[in-house]
């Protein structure tokens, strides 16, 4: 009897350190997900204007498989999680919460793809009549890539014709990604519209890159926000020309500091 | 049958779908660097932005068009947001001057397969929460509040995406990220229009284009907020109109007040249904009441419809209403005899010199002698709306301060409410009568009609004259 004691007691500690694991391994690969899925809706975004190219169509590609192997691994994680039915109540809210992250995130990414195809359907790179839209955007999106892919550069080796021969790899993965979130639904019972959200309204602007990224030169959009801009360009100026006075301040000590040294020796 | 004199604009927002292939085609058509639109470079501060073009420069499309049509096509194109305005980014019009245009590109083209979603709605308010640090304009509030309420489950992943994003975006060069926010801002100006924005895009119960507007007018004068959105205006005048119906109505209602003088039904005591016959001498209190709270009530109700003729005649104003009584006729009338109406009520009515003339306006005078050609039931449904206009507008309040209604208001019977036993109530059953048969019901309408005929024929001044000679 007491051996079956301990069996539980051991068995209960293995289970909450799991699940604690489970919880923070979950959380950083929705996060990665996350940072995919924004990823590779600025890359669609940017498709059919004049910052189209093969090497666009290529990143493409590259962020959609990322975000495809993501996914299932989220998946799988989640609904292990969410089957086994000797969680705690508090453990089954949180991981509803992570897992209606999820779905809108899955969701997210499908539309995405469906109109990457529908786009780079429409906007063949090779053909000259077909003239790509002079939206005025010229730049390259490598960065961008770079950081859905999590490198430092990216590296470009597909051919010439990516732009028609991604598009059949492009519809089978779109039905792929339409039949897990189906089997999704069908496994797992949760109702997304009983999550209570953890943010309150305006939570986005407590999150600490909205201080740091403010003061880094402002754009202004138009003549319509020239506040925005003169406020940027004035805390740019103002931290400059702190470091300016910081710096003559430490010039001035050393070389007081070394006038004594002379004078003493 | 009311939205008789209101252009169709239905069409104009179900466009979308002939529009997307013409519409892509031709703004792809525009990118040619031969034929088409020359783009400039827009100086901002220190960075510079390719890719502009001047309001002029809409002309070189569709050379084969004309400038008018150009210009609108032009602006067109703009309200369904595939070309957006860099300055004044709320009104979507293309102006015949050098203010300055950009390509949208073809991922916030306007399409119906990809309805702009209220979740991307949310992290794109809540980009735009950080980027002005929380100061939003009040319609982006209101959506904001709105939309954090009603999207609330799904509330950390938007603010997890939307600093993703922000993120993301900070990755490109300054002037992508300019091109990037303002295609973003001008999708979702299209998407959803701030008050007094004219976006094509604008569809549903809550828009706020009244598509029944003749011209896109007045966007340049309207410059301030308001506090109340249009929406708040309309629906807080919907309830203070129902407000004034259920006061009005409130005693009428045969479930929230008792019929006098005593429900039928229950003391089996049919005083009620005779006091109100369509022929009574003298109405009730409560249905003379009736007569005042709208010309339709009065109308419906014929007893009060033969009240108004009296009054009519002493006005001698009575062509209007029975203009109104024949197309009635016509509505509810058999197809056989649609002809013959038409032709009379077009010599009694609506030719020049007619003996009842009507006056209604020169273009729904126009339209209703067209359709009198080819007669169908409902030919005469612009001219009866725009008198039943009329006389709601004016005799209706003329008659209610006449003398003739007030007459009839003080003679109204008001019966007191019965109070049977149960023993009287058997009685009640066991002496009530058969009622009016309905042939003489019908006998006697047939006798007001024919002398409704005889006396609005018109006078045949020959046969009057010779009668004065002969009793001479």
């Amino acid at each position: 009897a007491a051996n079956h004691r301990t069996g539980f007691y051991n068995d209960g500690v293995k289970h909450c350190a799991s699940s604690v694991m489970g919880k923070d391994e979950c959380k950083t690969m929705l996060d990665a997900l996350n940072k995919v899925t924004a990823c590779y809706r600025h890359l669609v975004i940017a498709l059919g204007s004049t910052s189209d190219s093969q090497n666009l169509r290529e990143e493409l590609k590259k962020t959609r498989k990322k975000a495809q192997e993501l996914a299932a691994a989220n998946r799988t994680k989640l609904t292990a999680l969410l089957k086994d039915k000797t969680i705690s109540k508090d453990d089954r809210a949180e991981y509803e919460r992570l897992w209606v992250l999820f779905s809108s995130s899955m969701e997210l990414l499908e539309v995405d793809m469906k109109r990457s195809l529908e786009i780079g359907q429409d906007f063949p790179l090779k053909v000259p009549t077909r003239h790509l839209i002079q939206t005025g955007m010229t730049g390259s999106t490598t960065t961008v890539a770079a950081r859905a892919m999590s490198v430092q550069n990216m590296k470009y080796e597909a051919d010439g014709n990516i732009d028609t021969a991604d598009l059949k790899d492009l519809q089978a993965e779109i039905s792929q990604v339409g039949q897990m979130m189906e089997e999704m639904e069908m496994k797992v019972q949760v109702a997304p519209w009983a999550v209570e959200a953890r943010q309150e309204a305006g939570a986005e602007l407590k999150s600490n890159m909205s201080v740091g990224n403010s003061s880094v030169g402002v754009i202004s959009i138009c003549e319509e926000d020239p506040k925005d801009d003169e406020g940027g360009e004035r805390e740019a100026s103002f931290a400059s020309f702190c470091a300016v006075i910081v710096f003559f301040v430490i010039v001035m000590v050393a070389a007081v500091l070394g006038y004594l040294v002379i004078n003493m020796s | 049958s009311k939205e008789a004199g209101k252009k169709d604009n239905s069409t104009r927002y179900s466009l979308l779908a002939s529009l997307s292939c013409s519409s892509t085609n031709t703004v792809v058509e525009m990118q040619n660097p031969s034929s088409g639109v020359k783009g400039a470079e827009q100086k901002l501060n220190v960075t510079t932005i390719p890719h502009v073009i001047a309001g002029e420069t809409h002309t070189p499309i569709r050379v084969k068009v004309i400038k008018q049509e150009a210009q609108a096509f032009a602006t067109m194109l703009v309200a369904y947001g595939y070309i957006y305005p860099l300055q004044n980014h709320k009104k979507l019009v293309m102006c015949n001057d050098a203010s300055l245009y950009r390509f949208q590109t073809p991922y916030f083209w306007p399409t119906q397969k990809w309805v702009a979603e209220d979740t991307d709605y949310a992290i794109y308010l809540a980009k735009r929460n950080i980027r002005k640090k929380g100061m939003l304009e009040p319609y982006e509030q209101a959506h904001y509040n709105h939309l954090h309420e009603w999207l609330n489950h799904k509330w950390d992943f938007i603010v997890m995406q939307a600093t993703e994003q922000y993120k993301v975006a900070r990755e490109r060069k300054k002037p992508d990220r300019v091109v990037f926010d303002c295609q973003e801002r001008a999708y979702w100006i299209v998407n959803r229009p701030p008050r007094y924005t004219h976006s094509a895009m604008d569809y549903g119960p809550d828009r706020l284009i009244d598509p029944s507007a003749d011209q896109v007018k007045g966007q340049y004068r309207h410059t301030h907020t308001h506090t109340h959105t249009h929406t708040e205006w309309r629906r807080l005048r919907i309830l203070l109109e129902m407000v004034k119906y259920i006061t009005n109505y409130k005693n009428h209602d045969p479930f929230l007040a008792p019929c006098l003088p005593s429900n039928p039904w229950q003391t089996e005591s049919d005083a009620y249904w005779n006091l109100n016959t369509r022929r009574v001498d003298v109405p009730t209190k409560m249905r003379v009441e009736r007569w005042s709270f709208s010309l339709f009530e009065l109308l419906s109700d014929l007893r009060g419809r033969d009240d108004f003729k009296i009054f009519l005649k002493k006005e001698f104003s009575g062509e209007n209403l029975a203009f109104w009584e024949a197309a009635e006729e016509m509505k509810w009338g058999t197809a056989s005899s649609m002809s013959t109406k038409a032709e009379a009520i077009f010599k009694t009515f609506l030719a020049p010199g007619a003996p009842r003339w009507i006056n209604i306006d020169g273009r729904t005078m126009g339209l209703t002698v067209k359709g009198l050609d080819h007669p169908h039931r409902y030919v005469l449904d612009a001219a009866q709306t725009h008198v039943f206009m009329l006389m709601k507008k004016d005799t209706f309040f003329r008659y209610l301060k006449s003398p003739v209604y007030k007459d009839i208001q003080k003679k109204a019977l008001n019966p007191e409410p019965h109070n049977f036993s149960d023993s009287q109530v058997e009685q009640n059953a066991r002496n009530r009568g058969m009622g009016i048969h309905p042939i003489i019901l019908w006998q006697q309408e047939e006798e007001e009609r024919a002398k409704a005929a005889i006396a609005s024929a018109p006078v045949d001044v020959k046969a009057v004259m010779s009668k004065i000679d002969r009793k001479k």
